[in-house]
């Protein structure tokens, strides 16, 4: 296929994601500051903004903060931006689409071009953008063929959410909130319900492990890992060659973590670094493997 | 009938209480639209959310009041010590009377109130709790009288419910209406799951290392049956229903399709009656056969215990402060609602000519079935109460009206206007300790001037606030938690920047976007 195509696939898997993730996170921060105030406002905006990689400056109150992350279009760290480059990326493969898809991902693009996160309760115009990404994500799992595009896409996605899930468990929210916090980081990546029934104690060092080493629960790093190697091998299966590098980047990662003894809470910290910066590698590997093979021009006559 | 009620938010001039002053505000700011826009998006977080009770065949969202309610720290503890205070004295008396029964032999109560008492089961006689706990979780209703000082309505040792509305409220309310939250410093709802799985794993058979604990339901057709699926999806537990139990040898077990399981500690949220048909009623589809014998054998431990119900008889109700002195030699610290005893002729007789001013409940029931409100009764049921309470005078209790207190509650059209308010504090007892949840769940009775708060009678609920007025808005008790901020290894820049398509930020794709328009493009520059 296209190595343009390609690369809007990767892309759009990634945005959706990155969209999801951080309405998921930015509803629960609110609803934390919101419920317990023993942490100062703005303290707490700036700890969400630098997980996020934003501008903290004059960002004070929770509505701010939910006015920052919600953000606009040329960010595409905020959900407005990130909305924006899925959709963006989505145009340029329309025609690869099922309409289904594009049509979900449009209504999620309006819905918050047309301001209605700004409403006093975010929580509900959170929900509505959330609903209709995980609309998205649906048709994309039962309309689309398996094929190189499906791959990429995953790929996209599994490389975003271990980079988000690390954000998240960047931020801390057990520490600034010892009692709710641990719940409300699990809610952020869709986990507490999962997390209950495993009969762990709700500790941040359990919850962390959780996020990061679990292996049936879907939006862990470990699962993460083992899908995007998945996908890889689905790549290589369908005869894509190039992909060499990019199998042992997220390989060497998964069983890193599939295979770790049980590690104190420094060895998870390390662990949550190292599959950052792998997923980073992996991204730049297959940028340079599939999207950007820059071939000598050669001017003959 | 002339008493003013005591309201909880504006004093008697009309301006509001110095300590609801910044909730008064901002709900006046948000004016009747405003509020009616966020009772629709609260109807819809509910809806959507399945936050429901089942009333006769429907399945309904439980109405929850925008205007939460606030109580100060010393109401609270007032309140927490009398709760404590009452359970203790409820739990004695419990295990006295399914033991030695010294009370009943101290004339302190007489043996035939008892015995009569249709939720006393003999069945229960002599079974031991491994922690002495009868009553794991408990639900005492208060109202606030004219005066402000709140008095116990009743009590519930069986299976209250509410609490996970207690909890659900506090979520929704944040959710649509976060403003209210600007003043004050709430205290936390959110540990109940977990402090109650710890005083059921705290009542598990003594030999047992890792009990076992299950949540036993009658099935989704109860009226209750959210908060069942709540609490076990929250403390992590199975949900059974009674056919998903069996027992062998004394020892209850699960069906699993890895083979049966043993079940140590089986939080039952049905009824006595249909608990065993073995011993109860035969024709139980919904209990377990076998399993009282697994309790008496020390086997299994059920919560709430057989028989609680006779403490919470109404006909009982009124010697609880008796209790209180018998039992723990202390003064009771939350009054009693004054309760006339129906089987004693004289005040029979003296209640039968002023029924209109009185409510007459059934001694055992509970939900607000059966009652009747002798302002607003006919004359015909005037009569048809009278007529009962003759016939089966063990089977009433008479009370004078009282009058709840009132809240502020928004009613038709975003307006906002008085409403009796009772408060139902939700507490678990581990066997060391009693935990009463700050706050509990209010109820409200929503058509104007009612005083039937239950559920199943058109009643709301609110969120109730515990005020944590010792410490400022945005302290942090200990300020090493400002290093928290920087992280131990601080997240190096190749890792935490952004990674982004590249066509994201290229000029190149301005370019392409404006010649893809095939507008008048600037000419692209001539590379040299």
């Amino acid at each position: 296929m296209l190595s343009r195509i390609a690369e809007s696939f990767f892309w759009l898997g990634r945005y959706v994601e990155r969209a999801e993730a951080t309405a998921r996170l930015l509803a629960e921060h609110h609803q934390l500051m919101v419920e317990d105030r023993s942490v100062p406002e703005p303290w707490a905006c700036r700890v969400l903004l630098d997980g996020l990689s934003m501008p903290t400056a004059g960002v004070e109150t929770p509505h701010a903060l939910v006015r920052a992350v919600v953000g606009g279009e040329l960010d595409s760290a905020t959900i407005t931006g990130a909305v924006s480059a899925a959709r963006l990326n989505a145009r340029a493969i329309r025609d690869s689409l099922s309409q289904d898809t594009f049509e979900a991902l449009n209504s999620a693009h309006l819905a918050l071009s047309r301001g209605i996160a700004f409403t006093a309760s975010p929580g509900v115009a959170l929900h509505r953008v959330l609903e209709r990404l995980l609309v998205v994500n649906g048709i994309v799992d039962w309309t689309m063929p398996r094929d190189e595009a499906y791959h990429f896409m995953v790929l996209g996605r599994e490389l975003e959410r271990i980079d988000m899930v690390g954000r998240l468990l960047g931020i801390r929210l057990s520490e600034l909130w010892p009692s709710s916090g641990p719940p409300a980081a699990l809610r952020a990546a869709g986990a507490l319900s999962a997390y209950l029934r495993t009969g762990q104690p709700m500790t941040a060092n359990e919850v962390r492990r959780f996020l990061v080493l679990d292996p049936a629960f879907p939006r862990s790093m470990l699962c993460c890992a083992a899908d995007a190697e998945e996908a890889v091998r689905g790549l290589q299966r369908l005869g894509v060659s190039e992909s060499g590098h990019l199998l042992r980047e997220v390989g060497m990662l998964r069983s890193q973590l599939e295979y770790a003894d049980t590690p104190t809470a420094d060895q998870v910290e390390y662990f949550v670094a190292d599959a950052r910066r792998a997923a980073v590698r992996a991204s730049d590997e297959i940028d340079r493997a599939f999207f950007r093979q820059h071939g000598t021009i050669v001017w003959s006559h | 009938m002339a008493i003013t009620p005591f309201d909880e938010m504006l004093l008697p001039d009309g301006s509001p209480r110095p300590t609801q002053e910044g909730m008064y505000e901002t709900l006046t700011g948000l004016g009747s639209e405003g509020l009616s826009e966020r009772a629709r998006q609260r109807d819809a977080y509910l809806d959507r959310h399945g936050i429901t009770f089942t009333l006769g065949e429907r399945e309904r969202p439980l109405p929850m009041d925008l205007v939460p309610r606030l109580l100060t720290s010393d109401e609270w503890t007032h309140i927490e010590a009398g709760v404590k205070q009452r359970l203790r004295a409820l739990e004695a008396f419990l295990s006295d009377i399914y033991g030695p029964g010294q009370v009943m032999l101290d004339r302190l109560i007489p043996r035939k109130l008892v015995t009569t008492s249709s939720h006393f089961h003999r069945q229960a006689w002599g079974i031991e709790t491994p922690n002495n706990v009868r009553i794991h979780v408990s639900g005492i209703d208060l109202i606030r009288d004219e005066a402000g000082a709140f008095r116990v309505l009743e009590d519930n040792l069986r299976n209250p419910s509410g609490v996970s509305y207690v909890l659900e409220n506090r979520r929704t309310l944040a959710h649509v209406l976060p403003e209210v939250f600007t003043h004050h410093r709430v205290r936390s709802v959110s540990e109940y799951p977990e402090r109650l799985l710890e005083a059921l794993r705290a009542a598990a058979p003594a030999e047992v290392r890792h009990p076992t604990v299950v949540v036993l339901t009658p099935g989704v057709h109860n009226s209750a049956h959210y908060e069942h699926a709540f609490l076990a999806r929250n403390m992590g537990v199975e949900l059974v229903e009674g056919r998903d139990l069996y027992c062998r040898d004394n020892q209850v077990w699960m069906r699993t399709t890895s083979g049966p399981e043993p079940v140590h500690v089986i939080y039952r949220r049905i009824d006595d009656e249909f608990l065993d048909p073995v011993h109860l009623r035969g024709d139980s589809v919904l209990g377990v056969p076998g399993i009282i014998n697994a309790s008496r054998a020390g086997q299994v431990t059920i919560a709430n215990a057989i028989g609680n119900g006779v403490a919470d008889d109404k006909a009982v109700y009124p010697f609880v402060p008796a209790f209180i002195r018998y039992y723990l030699n202390e003064e009771p610290i939350l009054p009693n609602v004054d309760t006339y005893d129906l089987s004693d002729p004289d005040q029979r007789t003296w209640v039968l000519g002023r029924l209109e001013q009185m409510v007459v409940k059934p001694s055992d029931a509970s939900g607000g079935y059966g009652l009747m409100m002798g302002p607003s009764a006919t004359d015909e049921q005037l009569a048809n109460v009278a007529q009962e309470v003759q016939a089966n005078p063990r089977g009433w209790i008479a009370q004078p009206v009282v009058t709840f207190s009132t809240c502020p509650t928004v009613v038709d059209g975003g307006v906002l206007a008085p409403r009796h308010v009772d408060l139902r504090p939700f507490a678990i007892n581990d066997g060391t300790q009693i935990f009463v949840l700050p706050g509990g769940l209010s109820r409200v009775a929503l058509p104007e001037g009612s005083l039937v708060v239950n559920s199943s009678q058109g009643g709301g609920s609110k969120d109730t606030w515990v005020i944590d007025d010792t410490t400022p808005l945005g302290y942090l008790p200990d300020a090493a938690q400002y290093d928290l901020m920087t992280p131990p290894q601080p997240v190096p820049e190749e890792v935490s920047r952004r990674h982004d398509a590249p066509a994201m930020h290229d000029d190149r794709m301005v370019q392409q976007e404006r010649q893809q328009q095939q507008t008048a493009a600037p000419a692209m520059e001539q590379p040299c």
